[in-house]
């Protein structure tokens, strides 16, 4: 047992102690952190004041308007960075364009015969594409525009219209007998991040077990440690050693992104109340005044509450002991049929030919997905949630959408069942292997024989 | 006997790798295992590393049955040896002494000692993939020997080493014989085999064709072949037609002569016949080389 403990102390200290894996451990959070953070700063940078000109022939976006009598929902408003000018014509813009700096675009929309509505308008550039953020604010305030101009003409004031549009029937899926909500988007990509993580896993953590004794393997150490260590012992040593580096990657990566959120918003405190506070001034400004503005921000609100009872809804009590389970069993299970594969490698380029059987019961999962998404409790879901080659990622997508405890109970039995008897299989063909070579040849011969 | 085996049989699926094999290692010297590539040596080697198993008989070591826990007796130097790349060489040396049951503390300075006797002490917190092959060798020598095994297994230890390390391990290996150890070694340098191994056992085709003291197999593959030196003469030699003379090469001072000998004759006889017609400056026994003795055993089981 000793011996053992010694090869999981050299296994772990090897690996953690890599640059690559500190590299890793950190870029991870450092990724997850920019994810998180760049939207908020770009969003919240002061963007450099932009101008657009509007040359409006049709004249129903404002531009008849020379002495700015109109309402605010019948033209362009200037907002925060962006300063709408209204021009006469497109030559005229043109002209201006060409003498300053400032302006990024000019919107031309084009004269109709009296009373057709516009069907087009255009941004015109100059060499820079203007950014993104006033093609998006033009785009919404012409919608706008034509919207309340049509409300007008058809003589609908602003909160018939709120009321019309913001009434919807929400289509829920309920469990007749608890009368809860299934919440059946909100699981399923709940179950895939978890049936992809354990797929990740499974395979990253794989693999290194079986790169581990191709190394030994290949350069001949193999031979001087087995006279001290029986092989059972240095197979089980590199499998354990293994799955702690990966818990403990795991573990630096959970704390590691906690600690970069907690700091990104700590050390921008100021500029994540003032993006609140910003948000509540521009609903207080619009409110009565341009119903339809206020409508389209509350229904981009709207999903938010629902995805927090979503996931608050989820039996997080029975999702995380499963997945830690799941992803220690189903690591073990690939990780010694993993050792064995690499014994049979004289080299690196073999491991591609023996991990080949290991990676295809994997990826016939992934690829039933969306089959199990579809019908999470159907007959391909229960099959590959009991076969314990599959029933790891099976297990994992499924339990979200809740899973028959006897179900659970027959894919735990067989999958803790399924691994000793693994172990015993790649134990005995790593035994048999670790000391020879040229296993992919010998395995021919002897095929071509038996022929 | 200190190590025995017995009627050793093993086989990979259809090949019988070793048949029957039977040999002995006295206590406190030196046995070669030699043979050609592929004869079995190194599954031999395995099997009393207990890394395999035999198919029937047994190893006895000093009279009873060989155990697992024997294994920490043995000190065993693979032909085909290798370390970690990426380790440090002090962490190394200690990690491979621990898995043979030595503590740390008393691994590491055991291995001080060792690695400032083989000059290599500077190279401690050196990754290993720097070390030169020769170097490497160093390194595994300490640590194949370092929990003083009472068995040392040497495959092929002279391979890869310049003739001054070589001659330096040479002496180690002599030194931990003479304090008591007992050496299996195997190997193709039929040079150091005339020099350092007491006792050998030649294995071809899976089985044993030739075993015994050095001295003794060269005794009995002596051909009568006898080598006089004389002054020179200005006379023919004459001998009897059963004294076959196989070369004459005479120079200034001396005269060479190799002669055959009829069976039964000795040296004796010779000199007597040589005694009225040359001065005799020497008379020497040519016995065969162990490299001949190999070829020729070699080359009978090949024929079989």
């Amino acid at each position: 047992m000793s011996k053992t403990l010694l090869v999981i102390q050299r296994e772990y200290a090897t690996r953690v102690r890599k640059p690559s894996f500190w590299l890793l451990t950190i870029l991870v959070p450092i990724l997850l952190a920019a994810l998180y953070a760049i939207p908020i700063y770009t969003a919240l940078k002061p963007a450099e004041k932009t101008t657009v000109l509007v040359a409006d022939e049709s004249g129903l976006f404002g531009g008849m308007d020379r002495n700015d009598t109109l309402r605010a929902d019948s033209r362009f408003c200037s907002t925060e960075n962006i300063e709408y000018q209204y021009a006469a014509t497109l030559e005229y813009a043109r002209r201006q364009m060409d003498a300053s700096d400032s302006i990024a675009a000019i919107l031309y929309i084009r004269s109709r015969a009296s009373g057709a509505i516009p069907t087009d308008a255009c941004l015109y550039y100059k060499s820079d594409l203007p950014p993104q953020q006033v093609r998006y604010d033009v785009d919404r305030q012409l919608q706008r525009i034509l919207r309340n101009r049509l409300l007008q003409a058809h003589n609908i004031s602003g909160d018939e219209y709120a009321l019309i549009s913001n009434t919807k029937i929400n289509l829920r899926t309920e469990d007749l007998e608890t009368g809860r909500d299934a919440f059946v988007e909100v699981k399923t990509a709940l179950g895939l991040i978890l049936a992809m993580l354990i797929y990740m896993a499974i395979f990253m953590f794989g693999s290194q077990v079986m790169r581990g004794v191709v190394e030994e393997k290949s350069n001949r150490i193999v031979e001087v440690i087995v006279c001290s260590v029986r092989p059972f012992q240095l197979m089980m040593g590199k499998v354990v050693g293994i799955a702690l580096v990966g818990l403990t990657q795991f573990l630096l990566w959970v704390v590691l992104t906690g600690i970069a959120l907690v700091g990104i918003q700590a050390t921008n405190s100021e500029l994540f109340q003032t993006a609140t506070q910003k948000h509540e001034l521009t609903e207080l400004a619009t409110k009565g005044s341009d119903a339809t503005l206020q409508m389209e921000q509350s229904t981009e609100m709207a999903d938010l509450p629902q995805l927090v009872e979503g996931i608050a809804s989820i039996d997080w009590g029975a999702i995380l002991p499963a997945f830690l389970f799941y992803f220690i069993f189903g690591y073990l299970l690939y990780a010694t049929l993993f050792a064995a594969a690499g014994a049979l490698c004289d080299n690196d380029t073999d491991t591609q030919i023996f991990s080949l059987p290991l990676t295809v019961p994997l990826l016939l999962t992934i690829l039933m997905m969306p089959a199990m998404l579809n019908e999470p409790s159907g007959t391909v879901s229960q099959v590959l949630s009991l076969i314990p080659f599959t029933s790891p990622v099976a297990m994992m997508l499924r339990i979200p959408f809740g899973v028959p405890l006897t179900q659970v109970y027959w894919s735990v039995a067989l999958l803790v069942a399924s691994f000793p008897l693994c172990t015993w299989l790649a134990a005995r063909l790593y035994r048999g292997s670790i000391l020879r070579y040229n296993r992919l040849a010998s395995f021919r011969a002897k095929y071509k024989k038996k022929k | 006997m200190f190590l025995e085996t017995r009627h050793i049989e093993k086989n990979f699926g259809d090949y019988r790798a070793l048949d029957d094999i039977n040999i002995g290692v006295r206590e406190g010297t030196i046995f070669g295992l030699l043979g050609p590539n592929g004869a079995g040596k190194t599954t031999l080697i395995r099997l009393i590393n207990r890394i395999l198993r035999p198919d029937h008989g047994e190893i006895l070591l000093n009279g009873r049955t060989m155990q697992d826990d024997d294994v920490r007796q043995i000190g065993y130097l693979p032909e085909e040896r290798g370390l970690y790349k990426k380790m440090r060489v002090g962490e190394q040396a200690v990690y491979l002494a621990r898995l043979k049951g030595l503590s740390r503390l008393e691994a590491e300075s055991r291995l001080i000692k060792w690695f400032e006797k083989l000059g290599i002490e500077s190279w401690w917190k050196r990754p290993v993939e720097e070390l030169s092959k020769g170097m490497q060798q160093k390194v595994q020598f300490i640590v194949t020997i370092l929990h003083n095994p009472s068995l040392l297994i040497f495959d092929e230890p002279f391979s890869g080493f310049d003739p001054v390390n070589a001659t330096l391990l040479k002496n180690e290996i002599l030194a931990l014989r003479d304090k008591g150890a007992t050496v299996i070694f195997s190997t193709h340098n039929m040079a150091s085999v005339e020099e350092i191994c007491d006792d050998i056992a030649l294995i071809n085709h899976s089985r044993v064709v030739l075993s015994g003291g050095v001295g003794e197999i060269r005794h009995s593959f002596s051909k009568n072949l006898f080598e006089v030196v004389t002054q020179p003469s200005e006379t023919q030699l004459v001998l009897p037609d059963e004294f076959k003379v196989l070369s004459h090469k005479s120079n200034t001072d001396s005269e060479l002569t190799v002669v055959t000998l009829p069976n039964g004759a000795t040296a004796n006889d010779l000199i007597a016949l040589l005694l009225n017609q040359r001065q005799i400056l020497s008379i020497n026994e040519k016995l065969p080389s162990m490299n001949d003795i190999f070829v020729e055993a070699v080359k009978e089981g090949g024929e079989q």
